[in-house]
């Protein structure tokens, strides 16, 4: 298994994909972070936003870039899966590991591997923005106040996990392009919806999204009220549950299929 | 029928049969397969069917491949050879029959690149990749050295492109690279479907020369696909021949071109005197035309002989070989 993850590994590393999907996320964080800081303090109807030095703001803003961070893990795993259809590389792939279930779950541990290393770029960007903004501003970076070590394991455990959903839902759809628009359709426009607006929040807490702000026990008031989200055990395993579920997508569509 | 006129071209293929039966039946089939890897057939084809939806894309195929020989896979387009190829690789699950290398299924080769090389039709490379990344990547997933990548890249004649990205690559260095890649594992059973197609001349002829030196010289057991028999005449000493999914002939090459005998043509403004005295030397002779006679039971010399003799003027003796592509188009076409 060892053999086949440093190949998938090699794969991903040998073409130019990971490194521009890396680049995006962290120029679209940054920008998110640029206005975080520009607009921290400001009174607006009488509602502030909490102000650079207050551990509100430090939370708010560590758990600002991880949907930017889903969408572009997701993409990687459904292009891990369908580009091997794509260019016709499963063939190769199915003659050097001809036992099916291994190669997918290969790929998988790789997805959640692969996964975990954005989560880890991303989480080192975001101190190298934050902590000092914190500092220069004259707050003190309270870990506990800011919640910032729980919002960090959500981000590194749930962004894994939406590499892995993209590889299933890779496996499922086949088509790049088509994989790659349901990708960033459900995480960028019909998550947010379901978790944002509190009456379809019943829906929303449910979702892989909703499960992993329960994980990181996001608790801000967005102006819409608080979000209404399960436990963070529960939010872990539902997000568990999401990732068997995707794995089984991914060995059941691949396993039995004809390669002509 | 058709079987036992296999078995009777090909007595030593009894024997190897019967071996394997009795081996199959034992339950430590597995491990003494393993051990009688040398005795077992290199590939074997038993009943093979497969359908996609109302398409019998193969029907009823068996065929087997031995160790030291090269076999051509012939049929025309849509005949079923790719889909045959397929399921031997486990990328394509028969509906029935068996389909197995070294006496096993290809899926459950625990180290199928060192037993058996495959170059299939539409294999394609990421087009961003290095043709050395690519056959790396393999190299790691099988457990294979390093080093084989350019020993392979090397054999094929690649090694000054070994660093270029496959985007790049004409179809030829493409097929070239997909040879590297049935290469690393240094097999001993060579699956390849239509290899020839996209390679130039120079190319085909280094091919031929290729295949030959693994069988006859590494002693590998090769089948190779193609829809064109002149393309692989040089090479294979059997053929099997399908056309519409099912097999309609196999046997060694000159068995399959020396059907009809070999035929003179003579062309002679006296051709008409010529006939009868050919006759009575023992030819069988046909008057194509006014001028020309096809002569069957002598050869060219004694024909010679016979006008020398009558003292008659030849234009023209031309020995007629059997047109193996005619052959083949009759073998295909007149099911
Ligand atoms: N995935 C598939 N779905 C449906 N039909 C298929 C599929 N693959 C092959 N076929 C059909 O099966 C038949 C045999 O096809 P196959 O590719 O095995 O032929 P072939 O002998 O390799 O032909 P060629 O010389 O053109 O490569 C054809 O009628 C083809 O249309
Ligand atoms: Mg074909």
């Amino acid at each position: 298994m060892i053999k086949l993850v440093k190949a998938e590994l090699q794969k991903l590393f040998t073409t130019r994909l990971w490194w521009i999907l890396l680049l995006v996320m962290l120029l679209l964080v940054g920008v998110f972070l640029a206005i975080f800081i520009a607009v921290a303090g400001i009174e607006n109807n009488g509602a502030s936003f909490p102000g650079r030095d207050t551990p509100e703001w430090a939370q708010m803003v560590w758990a600002s870039g991880v949907q930017m961070g889903w969408i572009m893990v997701m993409v990687l795993g459904v292009v891990m899966m369908t580009s091997e259809y794509r260019y016709q590389t499963i063939t190769g792939t199915l003659l050097t590991t001809p036992r099916r279930a291994q190669v997918v779950a290969g790929k998988l541990i790789t997805g959640l591997v692969v996964g975990a290393l954005f989560a880890l770029a991303l989480l080192v960007f975001q101190a190298i923005v934050v902590i000092p903004t914190v500092l220069i501003s004259g707050g003190e970076l309270d870990l506990s106040a800011s919640h910032i070590p729980q919002i960090s394991v959500g981000i590194l455990v749930s962004m894994a996990l939406y590499a892995l959903f993209g590889i299933g839902l890779g496996a499922l759809v086949r088509n790049q392009v088509a994989g790659i628009v349901i990708a960033v359709v459900w995480t960028y426009i019909v998550e947010p919806i379901l978790s944002g607006i509190p009456v379809l929040q019943v829906v929303g807490k449910w979702l892989p999204g909703g499960a992993a702000s329960a994980l990181m026990n996001i608790d801000i008031d967005t102006g819409l009220g608080r979000p209404d989200l399960l436990p963070a055990w529960g939010g872990a395993l539902i997000l568990v549950a999401y990732g068997l579920l995707f794995a089984a997508v991914a060995s059941a569509t691949t396993v039995r299929r004809d390669i002509t | 029928m058709r079987d036992s006129a296999w078995a009777a071209a090909f007595p030593g293929f009894l024997l190897p049969r019967g071996v394997a039966e009795i081996l199959l039946k034992d339950e430590k089939s597995a491990i003494l397969g393993r051990d009688n890897r040398e005795a077992m057939t290199a590939i074997e084809i038993k009943n093979l069917v497969k359908s996609f939806g109302a398409v019998k894309a193969v029907d009823d195929v068996s065929f087997r491949v031995e160790a030291g020989s090269v076999t051509g896979f012939l049929g025309p387009n849509g005949a079923g050879k790719t889909t045959t190829l397929r399921s031997l690789l486990g990328l394509v699950t028969p509906d029935s029959g068996e389909a197995l290398v070294n006496g096993r299924p290809y899926t459950s080769l625990s180290e199928p690149l060192t037993e058996v090389g495959a170059v299939l039709e539409a294999t394609s490379f990421h087009p961003g990749r290095t043709a050395r990344n690519h056959l790396r990547i393999m190299c790691t997933a099988a457990g294979l050295p390093a080093e084989r990548v350019d020993d392979a890249l090397g054999q094929v004649g690649l090694a000054d492109a070994a660093n270029k990205r496959v985007g790049g690559f004409s179809l030829g260095m493409r097929q070239r690279l997909a040879l590297a890649s049935a290469l690393l594992g240094r097999p001993k059973v060579y699956i390849l479907d239509e290899p020839a197609n996209g390679l130039d001349p120079a190319g085909i002829e280094w091919l031929r020369g290729f295949l030959r030196h693994l069988a006859y010289d590494e002693g590998a057991a090769v089948l190779v696909s193609s829809h064109v028999l002149s393309e692989v005449e040089q090479t294979v000493d059997n053929v099997v021949i399908i056309a519409r999914g099912r097999l309609v002939r196999q046997g060694s090459l000159s068995e399959l071109t020396s059907n009809g005998g070999e035929a003179v043509r003579v062309r002679s403004a006296k051709a008409a005197d010529l006939a009868p005295a050919l006759e009575a030397a023992g030819a069988q002779v046909e008057l194509v035309d006014d001028g020309t006679l096809r002569v069957r039971g002598l050869d060219a010399e004694a024909i010679g002989q016979v006008a020398l003799d009558r003292r008659v003027v030849l234009t023209e003796v031309t020995q007629e070989r059997s047109d193996l592509q005619k052959v083949f188009l009759d073998l295909t076409e007149g099911r």
